[in-house]
């Protein structure tokens, strides 16, 4: 899903509206904590159409501010997905199995501080593409995100998410039909929560 | 003398109702159709005659990209670059007239992939298509797994079953990446390391060549880009187009128009004023010019139907030249005898100044062999030009001026008299073979220099925002192309597919960055066969990816048949009518010309990323392939460049034997030294090109064509006897002496009347009542061996006076920025010059 955010950056038109100062937004980034580092569980559950049963995978993920996102899928193929400012790397196991650059596409760029913004909430950011309509309580939040540009909602459909002081679920709902829930879990903050071999990759 | 003067009226009277006519049609012109020239540089090269397909497929790729101007805006920050952008699209709005809108590009992206995705099983990258046959299954099922465990393993299309393998996403990946140009925030968004742009394509409504839209359309440029710079002073704006360069060459050549037209003009007129000290000459000169310009637009102007701009230009240098004819007669008038009338004295130099008008008009017409357009209407220009002011010179200013009218000036005598310190030559071995050894030493120190770059040098910084722009935004060059032909459009594409194939080892070894096509687009119909077996082979099949892919998440066997029948939905052939139909593709129509005239098809298969330097290798990618072609403009302008260069080195050769033969039939055993100035000239002209590495090209050639025309009118004026009423030279010795001296007689008798008007420069001008001794005893002298030294100095004050001004005229010319009118400028100044200072070597004998 979050794929499709990304051709539909190369390939279509996005319309922006200044970003306004919605007490929604703004109350929900008060509530946000935001980490210079946050490393956790994941898991994802696809239901993909034309299958009968989900598809679900679990792993680690990390975000680090200015740096970028690990996503480890760990079980049940180990795969680990690296982005930085500038490119997107696919290792399966020790060999690259997919390059992207943003010498080689321009967008790279633009991907990878939507999904950053996604995993870290950041709301003001997606405010630029998303119309974000929801709710607040005390200590949580649910948001619906519906892209602005025509084309770009009918091809990623919506994207939801509901948190406190993290993100905790990801949903999206695809026009295509298929659908994907991501549960984060085990949230940890700080230098320490980085794994060795993740520390590796940056 | 008296029925030649009845003549002379009428002759006048219709020459008159000529002059009326041309007024007329230029105040029509002007006023009434108000024309403007032309400034499109390619107006001035050649067409392509041979090959109607290549010219055409030449247009398609000129026309597509002539119309548009390419502004980008950036700024260090995206924010910022936009409301450059917007502030810079504002002040465009507010003139609709000039550009066509740009249609949104919304709605357009979903019927984009619907086309595609009916035909997604044949659309694969060359890549993929080697990995399909070289990679194991295992590779694609993982590539398939990973697809469908990770959230964003890569692009991806529709439904993880519409493309399991990434293969129809990663073809569109490919096809986006043939432009960097991205949509964002409803912009087009183009970056490099440091800036990001937003990059506005304007397609302008009328012809870019235009005089009032290209005014028009810069003050709007830079009206906004002044706005912008107001409202976001960082912000960089780059911008390239062809009206950028052909509003540049227009301000360049009305600018030098008024330069060598006003500078020549006002020198003209100081000169005259130096000599003859009064207003009437002055007159006189401009009318001649003044008819002989007007003369030559109108008729230009039927005969062309348009003016180059630079052809005027060009043409502002004939007033160096077309006031020749009026000097040489006033000249003789201010020198002859005050009782012979003007009419008997236009009678007299008749001949001499038929001759040099057709001298100089053949070597104005040599221009016109070539094949440039430009050339050949500069030279129609300014021989009909020479023409006008000729006959207005013969028709009128015997009636216009009467003997006794002029007086000279001191700066004439002065200047006549230096002819004395000239010493004359023979014809010896000593000067030939010194002249020989010291031209072959220059010459053959001569390069040649062919460059298209000749004909047009926009401003820098025009250069440095295209190279900028052709960077950042990778497009490939109009000018440099395969055209690709076959039989059948299945033809053209499957020999496009095979050059492609030549053309990514090249990409390989980053000798070209890549390559647009349309069968990057639409495979052939055997291609899309092949790949939909290899894919049903490899991945579709029984015991292919997709099965092993099934096991890994435990869907059955029929799940695998249900997929299979998915993704083979279409077996309809992908056709270029398809593709053409959609919006989508056009951005790359302009790359299949389809029917030809010849009744085959054709396509272009252009190269981005092209440096000069790869560009033998490049060409030679396509050797040896049916129905390749490699084109190359820039190529071709510079070999019919050079072509020509070697062609009129041939000509200029010719024209002298035809010079020698004309003029042969008048001077006899002196033709040779009516010839040798502007000859001798010519070659140390070449001799300093060559010692001052200044490389030969075509225009250099064609300024000693042009030199050859006028500098023999110096030759003639030095050598004609005016006061021989005879005008075939061949007038026995004796009785032309005893006429000349009783001419002399009947001017000293003259003179004891007319004391200050001794028209005899070379003697003492203070004349009293008796005639000088010396000058009775020089009379008889000269009388004796044919020619006086009053006609050799009026000769030289006439030749003094049309060099200084042609030099000045075409020095101006040297002063222009287009290489090649620099080039022709520079070699008329040197070769005037030179023709002016040795001309006096080879005057009569006296």
């Amino acid at each position: 899903m979050f794929k499709k955010i990304g051709i539909f950056l190369c390939l279509t038109t996005v319309i922006s509206i200044a970003t306004a100062a919605d007490p929604l937004i703004v109350n929900i980034q008060s509530m946000l904590e935001k980490p210079a580092v946050l490393c956790g569980r994941f898991d994802q559950t696809k239901n993909l159409i034309g299958m009968k049963k989900p598809l679900a995978s679990h792993g680690r993920f990390c975000v680090v501010k200015g740096q970028g996102i690990i996503w480890r899928t760990l079980q049940p193929f180990p795969n680990t997905l690296r982005l930085t400012r500038d490119e997107i790397v696919n290792y399966q196991g020790d060999r690259v199995a997919m390059r992207l650059d943003a010498k080689q596409e321009p967008t790279v760029r633009m991907i990878n501080s939507v999904l950053f913004s996604l995993m870290a909430g950041d709301l003001g950011q997606l405010h630029d593409l998303f119309d974000i309509e929801g709710n607040e309580k005390s200590t949580s939040w649910q948001v619906n995100l519906t892209a602005r540009q025509p084309a770009l909602a009918k091809a990623i459909g919506t994207i939801s998410l509901e948190g406190g002081a993290y993100v905790k679920t990801i949903n999206m709902n695809e026009a295509s039909g298929d659908h994907t829930t991501i549960v984060f879990s085990g949230i940890q903050t700080g230098k320490s929560a980085m794994l060795p071999e993740e520390k590796a990759l940056f | 003398m008296m029925s030649f003067n009845i003549g002379h009226k009428k002759v006048a009277l219709l020459w008159a109702l000529v002059v009326c006519l041309l007024l007329g049609h230029n105040v029509y012109l002007w006023m009434v159709k108000r024309i403007v020239p032309d400034t499109d540089i390619m107006a001035l090269l050649p067409v392509q005659k041979r090959d109607p397909v290549l010219q055409q497929s030449f247009a398609h790729m000129v026309d597509a990209a002539q119309q548009r101007i390419v502004v980008l805006i950036g700024a260090k920050e995206w924010v910022d670059a936009k409301r450059a952008a917007d502030v810079y699209r504002d002040v465009l709005a507010a003139k609709p007239a000039l550009f066509t809108g740009t249609q949104s590009t919304d709605q357009l992206q979903n019927d984009w992939l619907s086309t595609f995705q009916e035909h997604r099983l044949i659309l694969l990258t060359s890549e993929q298509e080697n990995q399909l046959r070289t990679q194991p299954q295992q590779f694609w099922a993982d590539s398939a797994l990973r697809n469908l465990y990770s959230p964003f393993a890569g692009p991806k299309l529709g439904a993880w079953r519409d493309d399991p393998f990434g293969l129809f996403a990663g073809w569109m990946q490919e096809r986006a990446q043939e432009t960097p140009v991205r949509p964002r925030d409803g912009y087009l968004f183009v970056a490099d390391a440091e800036t990001h742009y937003v990059l506005l394509p304007l397609t302008l409504s009328q012809s870019v060549f235009s005089m009032h839209v290209q005014q028009a359309v810069m003050n709007v440029l830079n009206e906004a880009q002044a706005t912008v710079h107001q409202a976001v002073p960082h912000a960089e704006i780059i911008a390239a187009g062809v009206l950028l360069h052909a509003a540049a060459a227009g301000e360049q050549a009305r600018g030098e128009l008024l330069t060598i037209g006003l500078g020549s003009l006002l020198g003209i007129i100081l000169l005259m004023w130096a000599t003859f000290h009064s207003l009437k000459p002055i007159l006189l000169i401009l009318l001649s010019i003044t008819i002989g310009c007007l003369g030559s637009l109108s008729l230009c102007w039927i005969l062309f139907d348009r003016i180059h701009l630079l052809t005027l230009v060009f043409g502002a240098s004939l007033i160096g030249v077309a006031q020749d004819y009026g000097i040489y007669f006033l000249c003789n008038r201010l020198s002859a005898d005050v009782q012979l009338s003007s009419e008997a004295l236009l009678k007299r130099l008749l001949p001499s100044l038929l001759l040099t008008l057709l001298a100089a008009v053949i070597g104005y017409m040599a221009l016109a062999f070539t094949p440039f357009p430009g050339l050949r209407s500069m030279a129609v220009f300014s021989a009909l030009g020479l023409i006008f002011a000729w006959l207005t010179v013969v028709c009128w200013f015997p009636m216009l001026i009467k003997g006794g009218t002029l007086k000279s000036g001191k700066f004439g005598r002065v200047y006549g008299n230096t002819l004395v310190h000239w010493p004359r030559v023979q014809l010896n071995k000593i000067v030939l073979i010194g002249g020989i050894v010291m031209a072959a030493f220059g010459i053959v120190r001569l390069e040649v220099n062919d460059d298209i770059r000749l004909l047009q040098n926009p401003p820098q910084q025009l250069i440095s925002d295209q190279i900028k722009l052709s960077k950042l935004l990778d497009a490939p060059t109009p000018v440099q192309f395969y055209l690709v032909r076959g039989a059948t459009e299945e033809i053209v594409l499957e020999r496009e597919e095979a050059l492609k194939k030549r053309l990514d080892g090249l990409i390989a070894q980053q000798k070209i960055s890549g390559y647009q096509a349309l069968s990057n687009w639409v495979p052939s119909a055997q291609t899309q066969r092949a790949r939909r077996l290899l894919s049903e082979q490899r991945l579709l099949n029984e015991g292919g990816a997709l099965a092993q892919v099934a096991k890994q998440i435990e869907e059955d066997a029929d799940w695998v048949a249900d997929t299979r029948m998915h993704l083979l939905n279409s077996e309809k052939i992908f056709t270029v009518d398809t593709f053409l139909k959609t919006p989508s593709s056009e951005p790359w129509r302009h790359l299949w010309l389809g029917k030809t005239q010849e009744g085959s098809y054709a396509s272009i298969v252009a190269l981005r990323g092209l440096s000069n330097k790869n560009l033998t290798l490049v060409k030679q990618a396509g050797d040896g392939m049916d129905g390749i072609q490699w084109v190359d403009k820039v190529d071709e302008i510079s070999s019919v460049l050079g072509l020509y260069r070697q062609y009129m080195g041939w000509v200029v050769m010719c024209s002298y034997l035809v010079v020698f033969g004309l003029l042969f039939s008048r001077y006899r055993r002196d033709t040779w030294r009516v010839l040798a100035p502007t000859a001798i000239a010519s070659i140390i002209t070449l001799a300093l090109l060559g010692w001052t590495n200044q490389p030969l090209q075509l225009f250099h050639v064609l300024a000693l064509m042009l030199l050859l025309g006028i500098g023999v009118d110096y030759g003639i004026f030095m050598q004609e006897k005016v006061s021989e009423s005879g005008s075939d030279g061949s007038i026995p010795g004796d009785r032309m002496a005893e006429r000349a001296s009783e001419s002399l007689e009947e001017m000293n008798k003259s003179s004891i009347g007319n004391s200050q008007e001794i028209p005899n420069l070379n003697s003492v001008s203070s004349g009293g009542i008796t005639p000088h001794p010396t000058l009775l005893r020089l009379g008889r002298k000269c009388a004796g061996k044919g020619a006086r030294p009053n006609e050799l100095s009026t000769a030289w004050l006439a030749i003094g006076l049309s060099a200084a001004s042609t030099l000045l005229s075409f020095g101006l010319l040297g002063l222009s920025k287009t290489p090649a009118l620099q080039a022709f400028g520079l070699t008329m100044l040197i070769g005037i010059a030179l023709v002016w200072l040795v001309v006096p070597f080879f005057r009569k004998e006296i």
